[in-house]
């Protein structure tokens, strides 16, 4: 082994994430599953090995808020939370976007309904503005989190990020994970250097940061329009970032914003995201030996949503089914609804078929995804299938 | 390769899954431990699970259909069916003090055995069965060496804890009574621990290594042990103490603090 490995649970790959980085200060508040992310890095900072300021804070709100301050003030600023405690930081979240502070958040999903882990705890945080990657192993957390303050911290993006994991599943599941050499890090990831200037001694005598935040003088809409214009960035610098790190560390993750998964000429594909897209790879290799043409694209990155790599799959295939680890209760899946709003510009649409996996933690099994790769292919045929939203 | 670990809260189910697959990833092996966790504490039954691959592993759910089961704890097998979904021939590891046709485990399948119990007491100080089942293991399994065990015991305890539990692995290995069939074994139905519906109708009985035996010529009816037990176990009849065994853990709390030491601490036996 080229690099240093160890045996250890997504948690602890967060920890190293913030180490790598060298992120300078911390702000976080436990909550199962994320707690250990905080045990981990409190040792690292104990230990000397990360040099940062570490804040206990009394809850989830002033975390958020405390770090987003951090990063305003310019320094590389970490936070990380779970569930019902992302729910809570809501207005900090918003009010970082709208400061365009790259502060990165680490996520284990957890419900909303109970402690397992489904994706409606980012679901309701899906309009703040934040950018939003999901990952499937322990090692790709890892990845990702580098990735995260590199899109994050470009000139062309400055937007906040999560990185996301379902909790439970990856957050104490143990894997043999590579821990990137730290020069080769910082050589891929260089200091952070705000571009507000906040305080007197960074050259603060300007009035940018106040008028930005008041919007005086200008047009009330145009930083609504910055950053949408920034999330439209967003898109190729995750693809330009995903590609960097591949050149360097031997790993991407497909473009950085969807991966494809044998779709070469098949005729149906099944679109998923996090550790159910991992499994989704052993059903889609017995589907493709069984002589099944089904493929899978995996979701990546939630926001931006990535509708053009839709709009270039969709007229390849001749039917989608789209798991959806989430609901929008009204309005369906998320995933769903963003696949069916890209498809409007596409001459020739593929079927679109919606199913519900995994929420409140169920457990989504080999078997189950096979069932949804089947039901997808016999749409793909011709034929009519029922009913078009399935609770899997 | 697929593994399910039965174990209890305190008897460090998930820690040695990750020492296990420490080891096998350094002989060059991908695995993927995957603890439950809910609201558990010590005493209570818990699993963990394990797989091993000689590529990447993918899937993500649970395991259902295991090929080898090990089983920390010699009274869990009474309680929690450990040998549900288990493949046919499938090897069942248990810590039990005897031979693998007394565990009371039947069916199409192989057991051995090793005393993990009293390895651990002997060589840790504490019930904390883990590290002596794997160094059992890696005898009866052939499926990790001892050495690479030991590497990952001292990855993960520096120092005396580290060279206590490679000694139970050590001593453990020795011990370990070799697989056996036990097709002709008829194993008693096991009906899952349900949730029950009052506080304090649940049998607990089988979370505890000890029991404390009361001594009525010993006891002044003070009530130390009656107001302290975190249970709620003992009760006073012609104010002498009384435990009821079903819904004692064996926590020693009412041993600790007896004044008058009416209370001896007497090892449970299968």
């Amino acid at each position: 082994m080229p690099q240093k490995f160890e045996v250890m649970v997504g948690n602890k790959a967060v920890a190293h994430v913030v180490r790598l980085a060298r992120v300078k200060f911390i702000s976080a508040f436990p909550i199962t599953p994320q707690t250990t992310i905080v045990q981990y890095i409190a040792d690292m900072v104990a230990d000397g090995e990360i040099d940062a300021e570490y804040v206990n804070t009394e809850g989830e709100l002033t975390a958020q808020a405390s770090a987003f301050t951090a990063g305003a003030a310019g320094v590389r600023a970490f936070t990380a939370t779970a569930g019902p405690g992302l729910l809570y930081m809501h207005h900090p979240m918003l009010a970082t976007r709208n400061n365009r502070v790259p502060l990165v958040m680490a996520l284990m999903h957890r419900g909303i309904k109970g402690m397992d882990p489904d994706q409606t705890d980012m679901m309701a945080q899906r309009e703040t503005g934040w950018m939003m990657m999901e990952c499937e192993s322990g090692q790709e957390i890892l990845d990702t989190g580098l990735m995260a303050y590199k899109v994050a911290e470009d000139e062309r993006v400055r937007l906040p990020i999560i990185f996301a994991g379902d909790g439970y599943i990856l957050s104490y599941t143990d894997e043999p994970i590579d821990i990137p050499d730290e020069a080769k890090v910082d050589a891929f990831l260089p200091p952070y250097k705000t571009t507000i200037p906040l305080l007197p001694d960074q050259g603060a005598e300007s009035k940018a940061y106040q008028m930005r935040q008041w919007s005086v003088g200008r047009d009330p809409q145009t930083s609504f329009a910055e950053d949408q214009q920034a999330m439209e960035n967003a898109k190729k610098v995750i693809k330009e970032v995903n590609a960097e790190f591949k050149k360097m560390f031997g790993r991407g993750y497909g473009n950085g914003l969807v991966e494809e998964y044998k779709t070469k000429d098949v005729d149906a594909v099944i679109v998923a995201a996090g550790t159910i897209a991992s499994t989704a790879r052993v059903a889609i290799d017995r589907l493709q030996a069984e002589g099944k043409n089904v493929g899978l694209v995996r979701l990546k990155t939630f926001k931006p949503f990535p509708a053009e790599e839709f709009q270039r799959i969709g007229p390849k295939v001749k039917a989608m089914g789209i798991i959806d680890r989430n609901i929008s209760i009204g309005s369906g899946g998320w995933t769903y609804g963003e696949i069916r709003n890209a498809m409007y510009e596409v001459e020739e649409r593929p079927k679109t078929l919606q199913f519900h996996a995994g929420l409140n933690g169920k457990e989504v099994r080999v078997q189950d995804l096979i069932k949804i790769g089947e039901k997808t292919l016999k749409a793909a045929n011709g034929s009519k299938v029922s009913p078009p939203v399935e609770w899997v | 390769m697929e593994i399910r670990f039965h174990g209890r809260g305190g008897q460090g189910a998930v820690t040695g899954v990750r020492l296990l697959s420490t080891a096998l990833y350094y002989e060059g092996k991908f695995t993927m431990g995957i603890p439950m966790y809910g609201t558990e504490r010590r005493g209570a039954p818990v699993q963990s699970f394990l797989r091993v691959s000689d590529g990447r592993i993918y899937e993500r759910d649970l395991v259902h259909e295991p090929d080898m089961v090990v089983v920390l704890d010699p009274l869990l097998a009474k309680t929690v069916p450990v040998t549900q979904g288990l493949k046919k021939g499938g090897l069942v590891l248990v810590n039990h003090p005897h031979g693998g046709l007394e565990t009371g485990i039947g069916g199409p399948f192989k057991v051995a055995t090793v005393d993990a119990t009293k390895v651990a007491m002997e060589t840790i100080g504490r019930p904390i069965t883990n590290t002596a089942i794997l160094g059992a293991f890696a005898k009866v399994t052939g499926m990790v060496k001892l050495s690479s065990l030991e590497e990952a015991a001292h990855h993960q305890w520096s120092g005396r804890i580290g060279e206590m539990n490679i000694k139970a692995m050590q001593k453990a290995y020795e011990a370990a009574t070799p697989a056996v069939d036990v097709s002709k074994v008829k194993m008693e139905e096991v009906k899952l621990e349900g949730r029950a519906r009052k506080a304090g109708e649940r049998d607990v009985s089988s979370w505890r290594l000890y029991r404390p035996v009361f001594n009525d010529a010993k006891c002044v009816g003070c009530r130390r042990c009656f107001i302290l037990c975190p249970e709620v176990a003992i009760g006073m009849t012609n104010n002498k103490a009384v435990v009821n065994y079903k819904h004692c853990k064996g926590c020693g709390i009412c041993y600790e603090e007896c004044p008058t030491k009416a209370i001896d601490w007497v090892q449970e036996t299968i």
